[in-house]
């Protein structure tokens, strides 16, 4: 999967493009986790190039927060689109992490 | 008149399910479901797919995943047919939400994102999932 990594400051986006399914959670997980493991634990998932997330995707979203966390930073995930968003809040995830409208709010919110 | 009914096979790797998506993202907005309960049906039937390919057959690829569509006037049914180990309901736990579940959810937003769900385990082999979408909610009546 195409999957963009920019580091701005301590800040880490990551930007998958293309759907999220049980065929690539894999990828996307791992990718979050060896970045955490790298000692880049302040993470913004940028989902705005993504237009669908099932079960899988969603797992590897908490892992990598749950990782992350562990580490002392956080995973933030920002410009949901419509399908993605409701996919969010049928499983209550966007109470569980903080969900930003735009890629620069997400950065900006991590000071 | 009978209802036409609409087909699609697949085999049992992941990377079959976008095909899958997009046969069925075609056949819905061709019938003039709503773009909304599209979507809906598309997490459904791809969470199915997941559970199949996951359980039924245990990651084992190759193995066929059959999906049937009729659109009637005011509702969709989505048919998904395997061969393997058929669904054991016995083993289904509502996932924690609160406990944010790194796993678990594919059969609870199966039943978030549509109207019904049945399984048929009564066959010589496998499952045969029925999803069922209406177009439009019943209207609830108030309270007098």
């Amino acid at each position: 999967m195409d999957i963009d990594v920019k580091e701005i400051g301590k800040v880490t986006v990551v930007a998958p493009r293309g759907d999220v399914d049980m065929a690539v959670a894999d990828d996307v997980r791992a990718r979050l986790t060896q970045l955490v493991d790298r000692g880049r634990a302040r993470l913004v998932l940028d989902l705005a190039a993504v237009m669908y997330i099932d079960s899988s995707g969603l797992g590897a979203v908490v892992a990598a927060m749950k990782h992350a966390r562990a580490a002392g930073g956080d995973l933030k995930v920002c410009a949901l689109e419509q399908d993605v968003r409701s996919v969010f809040e049928m499983t209550h995830l966007h109470t569980l992490l903080a969900v930003h409208a735009t890629r620069q709010d997400a950065i900006a919110a991590w000071g | 008149m009978p209802t036409a009914v609409v087909r699609f096979t697949m085999t049992s790797e992941a990377d079959q399910l976008v095909r899958m998506r997009s046969w069925l993202w075609t056949q819905l907005v061709g019938q003039a479901l709503p773009l909304e309960a599209c979507s809906a049906c598309l997490v459904a039937a791809g969470e199915i797919c997941n559970n199949v390919i996951k359980h039924a057959y245990a990651g084992e690829p190759g193995r066929p995943i059959a999906l049937a569509l009729r659109a009637l006037d005011d509702r969709v049914v989505i048919e998904v047919e395997d061969e393997g180990t058929p669904y054991d309901p016995s083993g289904y736990t509502p996932p924690d939400l609160d406990a944010v579940p790194e796993s678990g959810m594919g059969l609870f937003l199966v039943r978030r994102s549509v109207d019904e769900v049945e399984f048929d385990i009564a066959r010589p082999r496998g499952t045969r999932w029925t999803l069922v979408k209406y177009r439009a909610k019943p209207a609830v009546t108030p309270p007098a």
